[in-house]
């Protein structure tokens, strides 16, 4: 994949991963705990979730694909809220008033954290199950441990499948 | 080529009167006479591309293919470059495009010449490589009989009252002079039987390191090719700009451009972070006539890795990269970030960042886009020019005068329509797509550019909002890239030297010396022969004669003294 230096968009890496990638429940890594601050200003973390599925999804507003597949993520909140599901972002480039503008165009109900400066939470799940592009989609079973990846514009009912098969586990 | 010489030295053959046996005459009749089949083609095809002519010819090839990749800008490394190029020469970008010179590295061509090197270089590494071990193994060969006819010789004839050692004691010594100059021996005995004198004699060969030296050299240029053709496919470099205060994260989707080897993988980035923390440039300031020139730079920075316990600070400079985990962090550019704040109508923040501007000139004149998606009555674009230190022109153009924040001023042309985020397609954040925009502020619109100072806001126009000027940071330009080849290059390239210098000052020479005793004298005999360019060949015997000499007289006189002490 040949993109411009400097002219490169973020995140110029979706052909080369496969979009989608499901881990069975014996062979997931050791829960990733992580926590910042949200764009709201007050802060959170994975232990206030904890026993509960989290969809962790990785975005900035200046990305075309994360602003396609924000209505989806925000219709499957919705409809996961009674499973207890957490949906939760992570804004790898913007500060506050832009995350939050976004969010307020979106009709985004679900948190974001602000990870542009820090980087803590991308650091966290940096490794063999990465957040290799912007945006990017991971479900997190009830343990903490990342259960599946989508990598790009996610597709709703392949995350609802996903959502469903990490509620069903106990 | 050799059929034409060969019929033109026939013809001088017949005035000159060349034997028929001559070997110009030979070469004649055989190309005449039998055709060589397919397999004498193969044979002779094989022979051609494992002679060490064609391996340098091809080295020589490989050198100069190498040059289009720095005359034509290159997809793999200037992928800019080339996209410029198509631009503004079209036609031609075509046909060098066919010609894969913008792919130099990967074209058919350059991967031709470079498998045929790599073939002819192991075919001629085997064959000798078998034939070198074999003559490691074997001794020297029998002393030539007529050793007059060597072309180094020298003669020794002592009568028997001055030299009365027996010939296998003579050399005996002659091997000892020998071993010591690291020679291999092999020691013969009456091996001249044509008159019935007594005779003995050692064939001595050294420089056996000059072949092995040789093959060293064509196994570690298979080395270094081996190296740079699969290890190169592990490679990956990459480049991010990072605002002072914000972090890059080891990640795919963290760079802003990426160019992985063939066989990379995602898996393959190691999980840590970078946080640049400050950004520093150093001026002259004390020297008029340099005053503005960069002296450093300098990007304190925090890395943390996943695992690690606590961050830790080290300083990244030009020519000073940092290494972590197995990549390394070189500073490649850098530049200003203004800190910008949009405002709605009613005063709420809708957009906060600290864009990168990137500079235009070396005064760093820098140019930005600003992207606000979201929060106001439609979505607003802004190309900005960013003058560190603005002067303005007779003819009312501005332009910065120095690098450093003297007189910094924004101005911004400002656009309003679609993004065209929308179509999720990604976009460059560098940027900005103004098809399906309209100009609001600006050259040629009802409303001047916005000009601001840091501290300062303005009103956007058609009552969108408000824009505000914070604050001035830096911004700094990272590659990192991890190459695993380097360990290996190194090894190879010193070890192609050491067996180049082997090759070359190695000599390789072969002494015989032959006693002989007849009832009148003692005759000693000493030849040499060089296998290839040895200029010392003279001077080695000569000096080792000598040596031979002056150990046989003592020996002499030991023998002497025995023998008065025993009568």
């Amino acid at each position: 994949m040949e993109t411009p230096s400097l002219a490169g968009s973020a995140g110029s890496g979706y052909s080369s991963v496969s979009p989608v990638t499901e881990i069975r429940a014996a062979e997931r890594g050791e829960p990733i705990p992580f926590s910042g601050t949200f764009d709201t200003g007050t802060s959170g973390s994975s232990e206030d979730w904890l026993g509960g599925v989290v969809v962790v999804n990785f975005w900035y507003a200046g990305c075309g694909p994360c602003r396609d597949e924000a209505p989806d993520l925000e219709a499957l909140n919705i409809k996961y809220q009674p499973d207890g599901v957490q949906f939760v972002g992570v804004n790898v480039r913007d500060q506050a008033g832009t995350a939050r503008s976004f969010a307020d165009k979106f009709g985004i109900t679900y948190p974001s954290f602000l990870d542009a400066d820090g980087g803590e939470i991308q650091l966290a799940f940096a490794g063999e199950i990465a957040p290799d592009a912007v945006p990017t989609t991971l479900v997190v079973d009830r343990q903490g441990r990342v259960a599946a990846r989508i990598v790009g514009r996610l597709d709703r009912s392949i995350l609802n499948t996903l959502i469903s098969d990490a509620v069903a586990e106990q | 080529m050799m059929l034409r010489t060969g019929r033109v030295d026939e013809e001088a053959g017949e005035t000159s009167g060349r034997p028929d046996d001559h070997f110009d005459r030979g070469a004649t009749s055989t190309v005449v006479s039998s055709p060589l089949g397919v397999l004498g083609w193969a044979r002779w095809s094989w022979r051609q591309l494992t002679s060490m002519r064609t391996a340098l010819l091809l080295l020589l090839l490989l050198a100069l293919a190498a040059v289009p990749g720095s005359l034509f800008p290159q997809r793999s490394s200037d992928p800019n470059g080339v996209i410029q190029y198509f631009k503004s020469n079209p036609s031609g970008a075509k046909t060098i495009d066919a010609l894969q010179l913008f792919n130099v590295y990967t074209s058919v061509w350059f991967s031709a010449i470079y498998l045929l090197l790599f073939i002819s270089l192991i075919g001629c590494v085997i064959p000798r490589t078998r034939h070198h071990w074999i003559a490691l193994r074997q001794s020297p060969p029998r002393t030539p009989r007529n050793m007059a006819r060597l072309p180094v010789y020298e003669r020794r004839i002592f009568t028997l009252a001055e030299n009365a050692v027996e010939p296998i004691t003579a050399i005996r010594a002659a091997e000892g002079v020998l071993r010591a100059q690291r020679y291999r021996t092999r020691l013969y005995e009456n091996d001249n039987p044509v008159d019935e004198v007594d005779t003995a004699s050692v064939s001595a060969e050294r420089g056996y390191l000059r072949e092995t030296g040789n093959l060293v050299f064509h196994l570690a240029l298979i080395g270094i090719l081996l190296t740079v053709a699969i290890g190169g496919g592990f490679t990956y470099t990459g480049q991010r700009v990072v605002v002072e205060g914000q972090t890059f994260v080891n990640t795919r989707s963290a760079y802003d451009s990426f160019t992985p080897g063939r066989f990379f993988s995602d898996s393959q980035l190691e999980p840590y972070s970078l946080t640049l923390n400050a950004f520093s440039v150093t001026y002259v300031e004390n020297n008029p006539s340099t005053l503005g020139f960069i002296t450093d730079y300098t990007a304190s920075v925090s890395t943390q890795e996943q695992n690690a316990p606590q961050a830790v600070r080290s300083r990244i400079q030009v020519n000073e990269p940092l290494t972590i985990d197995s990549t390394e962090v070189y500073l490649l550019g850098n530049g200003y970030a203004p800190e910008i704040v949009v405002k709605n109508p009613a005063g709420d923040v809708v957009f906060t960042d600290t864009v990168p501007f990137l500079p235009q000139d070396a005064n760093l004149t820098s140019l930005g886009v600003i992207k606000v998606p979201d929060g106001l009555a439609e979505q607003v674009g802004m190309i900005g020019f960013f003058y560190p230190t603005k002067a303005a022109s007779t003819n009312g153009a501005f332009a910065s005068i120095y690098p450093d924040l003297q007189n910094p001023v924004l101005t911004l042309n400002v656009y309003t329509g679609d993004l065209g985020l929308s179509t999720g397609n990604p976009k460059s954040v560098y940027a900005l797509d103004t098809s399906m925009m309209t100009q609001i502020a600006g050259r040629g619109t009802a409303n001047s550019a916005i000009e601001i100072r840091p501290g300062e806001s303005a009103q956007l126009p058609d009552g969108l909002g408000s824009v505000e000027f914070l604050d001035t940071k830096r911004f700094a330009s990272f590659d990192i890239s991890h190459d695993p080849t380097k360990g290996f290059m190194l090894f190879f390239a010193i070890t192609v030297i050491a067996g180049l210098g082997a090759a070359f000052f190695v000599p390789r020479r072969r002494i015989w010396v032959r006693a002989s005793k007849n009832p009148q004298c003692l005759t000693v005999e000493y030849g040499g022969l060089s296998r290839g360019d040895d200029p010392a060949l003279e001077a080695a015997i000569g000096s080792f004669t000598i040596q031979h000499e002056n150990s046989l007289h003592q020996q002499s006189r030991s023998l002497q003294k025995k023998g008065t002490a025993a009568s």
